[in-house]
């Protein structure tokens, strides 16, 4: 979500614009050096970003291990290694809780496409390349096994478990702000501890969030809804396949205008109607204008593209010329970059 | 434990306390050295006065430049910071995780400590509140049979609702407001002229308290309502607004203890007061330490009540280290007796005719020494803590570091705790340090005598600070020193 500073970026020679951003797969079960390494590279940026509008603005440790004790209770064993591992600071502990960060947005598309047989979650991530982590988690830190898209050190953009359950999260296009969870670690939470798109649902309605959040869910099971959580008015989860950035009506029209929100569900919903779309026609369109997008000077181009099988147990991460093959069997750790152009991308 | 029947018994209890008892404040000011009786004490403060040298001072490493608006608020942020709920929950006993004190605190602060496992050694906020009100403080004194200067309460709205109100209080008049510190919210009014300067602070206020102004000596008195009866400490003169010290006009800036502060007459008359007064506490259900300051009419003898203070105070730094204290136990002590679980019983009586005896006396003084001038600026030097000596002609130099305030051994040596460090911006009204010493400060006529007046200023050569040329920069400091950090030390 921030600049860590250690991705390249800015104008090429040109004028072009020629960004880059490294992805890595890190495979440890448990809570342990990697990941602690991982917060070490992160954490000068975070900080920064973390007392952008004064320390003061930011809630008490007690208060944030409070909201943690309170709404995801289950969470809190992960969390206390974790800032044990991130050296036990004030600081780095209250934005591992991720309870009320500082504002931010994203763009996205994801939608599901289910069928009796198979369940497929696809979605892009769509923001500025060198604000994004790039790190894709393999974990095991209570029981089930996850694979995540990770974002805020342990939170999670898009991921999935080994009970069947895939999520992931597209901003929700509204600037209201308030008491709540950066929606990451909502949607880590929902992976650790929940198996079924119901558990997750009740999740999404029980867990307040900061911000405005579409968060689509899908199960083994071939169950599917997208919660459109927001901290003003309660939930709303609907059997809906598909989510951009917006939530029921325009609110934000700059931000949708910039964004493209209302074409890219309208695309996403043609397709999910259509029965003759397939998994790889599906797959294919998150390739393709509008839903995959170059406006990355803006910082709403489409950084990755991720696909989820949750009854396979496996996950595709793609960019035009590369996909990345991961399973709960088969998880390699690996590392390459990624450089982004206003005219293309090149994996 | 048995019930505690004797001062040895007292001693022994403390001493071999196994439970975390904690004063949690800006500093230790306040408690200087309780640490030496008291075992499993530990101060956890917002400022290491001590650059880390002091053992059973706790101070959270990873601070940021706050706004603090009181010293509750710092209390609040300590014990709600990581590092510090991590040092209880190491010393906790299960979910006991000990027995805390303030300076201050209010009802937030008694959320946290009980979801912390911290039982508060006083009397709930509310209540505390509630006594710290002056009007308040009026009306117990009046029922205990503890005279005030002559006074009225009333709502004011202009000059002339407050004329009539005062009538039978002549011209010359005092004003102030329910609560506030000293030096802020007591308004001298002899005229029109006067009353427009304060006019909105006190037309803000629901009831005032109108007090005829006489020729007074303000005096402090520190006491503790146990359940066997209230103990007294001794008289003490209250340095006032001095300009050396402090930039606020009737502010509190030190005080002396020494056994012929006032007369025979005024001692016996203020400790019987203090007596009437703790035991009047005790029936509207608050215990434990507490301070009234008494004004003493230097024309009639006649002492009047000034206000009270439910809590520690800043002279119980020095109530807590002189002969007496030593001798049988620090007030303070008695204070953490009375919210301990244990039973006691003590000859109340008997301490306080101890402590009245002049021999149990022996002489103390402090100056809280802030920045007077309406600079700002960064410091780059400050002295450190611990003994100072001085040498003829006046000049000062460090001797060692200690802790204690006995650590300074005859007049020529001082005990200077440091509040203002390097790094730290100096502005109008910051505290630099208080400085402890043997004998008095002031002269008969109630004015700092040479030997202070060398100190004050061999403590201010020792800082020195950066002007802050760039007016962003000047901007950002003053704005940091007036909303943040300018927390008093009290």
């Amino acid at each position: 979500m921030i600049t860590d500073g250690h991705h390249a970026a800015g104008p090429a020679l040109d004028g072009e614009l020629n960004k880059a951003l490294t992805f890595r797969t890190v495979h440890e079960p448990t809570a342990g050096p990697k990941w602690q390494s991982l917060f070490e590279y992160h954490w000068p940026a975070y900080r920064p970003w973390y007392l952008t509008e004064g320390e003061r603005e930011r809630p008490s440790y007690l208060e944030c291990y409070n909201a943690l004790r309170h709404h995801m209770p289950e969470l809190l064993g992960t969390y206390n290694t974790l800032c044990e591992l991130a050296g036990g600071g004030d600081l780095s502990s209250r934005l591992l809780s991720l309870y009320r960060p500082p504002p931010y947005i994203t763009g996205c598309s994801q939608a599901v496409l289910a069928s009796p047989q198979s369940t497929v979650l696809a979605r892009n991530y769509d923001y500025p390349p060198e604000l994004c982590e790039g790190t894709i988690l393999y974990t095991r830190w209570n029981q089930r096994q996850v694979i995540a898209m990770s974002d805020c050190l342990w939170g999670v953009l898009d991921g999935m478990n080994d009970a069947g359950l895939a999520v992931s999260l597209a901003f929700g296009g509204r600037k209201v702000v308030g008491e709540g969870f950066g929606a990451p670690i909502i949607l880590r939470y929902i992976l650790e501890f929940c198996a079924t798109v119901p558990e997750a649902a009740a999740v999404l309605k029980r867990v307040p969030t900061h911000m405005a959040y579409n968060i689509t869910v899908a199960d083994a099971a071939g169950r599917y809804v997208t919660a459109m959580i927001a901290p003003d008015r309660p939930a709303s989860i609907k059997r809906v396949a598909v989510a951009t950035n917006h939530q029921k009506k325009i609110e934000w029209y700059a931000h949708a205008l910039a964004s493209e929100t209302l074409i890219r569900e309208r695309q996403l919903s043609i397709l999910v109607d259509d029965d003759a779309t397939t998994d790889e026609r599906l797959i294919a369109a998150f390739s393709a204008p509008p839903l995959f997008r170059h406006d990355y000077r803006r910082g709403l181009g489409t950084v990755y593209t991720s696909v989820y099988r949750p009854n396979e147990g496996k996950t595709e991460f793609r960019w035009p010329g590369k996909v990345l093959s991961l399973g709960f069997d088969s998880f390699p750790e690996e590392q390459f970059t990624v450089h982004y152009a206003s005219r293309g991308l090149y994996g | 434990m048995n019930k505690i029947t004797s001062i040895a018994d007292v001693r022994r209890h403390f001493r071999n306390n196994k439970e975390p008892i904690y004063f949690i404040s800006a500093t230790n000011f306040n408690l200087l050295g309780i640490g030496d009786w008291v075992g499993a004490f530990r101060h956890i403060n917002y400022i290491d006065c001590f650059e880390g040298k002091q053992r059973n001072v706790f101070v959270p490493k990873q601070k940021f430049p706050r706004d603090f608006e009181s010293i509750e608020d710092i209390n609040n942020y300590l014990l709600e910071h990581k590092e510090v709920i991590d040092f209880i929950q190491s010393r906790a006993d299960g979910e006991n995780a000990g027995v805390a004190s303030f300076l201050m605190f209010d009802e937030h602060t008694e959320e946290i400590c009980k979801q912390l496992g911290l039982r508060v050694a006083f009397p709930p906020a509310e209540l505390r509140t509630r006594m710290d009100n002056k009007i308040e403080t009026v009306r117990i004194g009046n029922k205990a049979g503890v005279p005030s200067v002559p006074n009225v309460l009333a709502k004011v709205g202009s000059y002339q609702e407050l004329v009539e109100a005062s009538q039978e209080l002549g011209t010359d008049l005092v004003v102030q407001t329910a609560f506030g510190d000293s030096g802020h919210t007591t308004f001298f009014i002899a005229n029109e002229e006067d009353y427009y300067k304060h006019a909105e602070e006190i037309e803000a206020e629901p009831e005032v308290k109108i007090m005829k102004r006489i020729n007074c000596r303000g005096s402090a008195i520190e006491a503790c309502a146990t359940r066997c009866g209230t103990v007294v400490g001794p008289l003490m003169t209250e340095l006032v607004g001095f300009k050396t010290l402090t930039p606020y006009k009737g502010g509190w800036c030190g005080n002396e203890m020494f056994a012929g502060a006032f007369s025979q007459e005024v001692r016996d008359l203020a400790r019987e007061y203090t007596f009437k007064f703790g035991e009047a506490l005790r029936e509207e259900g608050y215990r434990g330490y507490f301070e009234l300051d008494f004004l003493i009419d230097m024309d009639t003898n006649d002492v009047y009540l000034g206000e009270l203070n439910p809590r520690v105070t800043g002279a119980s730094s020095l109530t807590n280290v002189a002969a007496f204290a030593h001798s049988d136990i620090p007030l303070f002590l008695f204070h953490l007796l009375e919210f301990s679980e244990v039973d006691f019983d003590l000859d109340i009586d008997d301490i306080n005719e101890r402590w009245a005896h002049p021999e149990s006396v022996d002489s103390w003084s402090q100056l809280v020494i802030k920045h007077t001038d309406e600079s700002v600026d960064l410091l780059t030097q400050a002295p450190q803590t611990g003994v100072w000596r001085m040498h003829e002609g006046g000049d000062i130099s460090y001797d060692h570091y200690s802790y204690h305030p006995h650590a300074a051994e005859n007049e020529n040596e001082a005990f200077f705790l440091r509040i203002s460090g390097a790094g730290d911006f100096r502005y109008e009204g910051a505290d630099l340090g208080i400085l402890i010493t043997r004998g008095r400060l002031m002269d008969d006529d109630f004015q700092l005598n040479d030997r202070a007046k060398a100190w004050i200023d061999g403590i201010r050569q020792q800082y020195t600070g950066q002007a802050l040329q760039d007016p962003v920069v000047e901007e950002v400091a003053v704005s940091h020193a007036i909303g943040g950090g300018n927390f008093k030390i009290l």
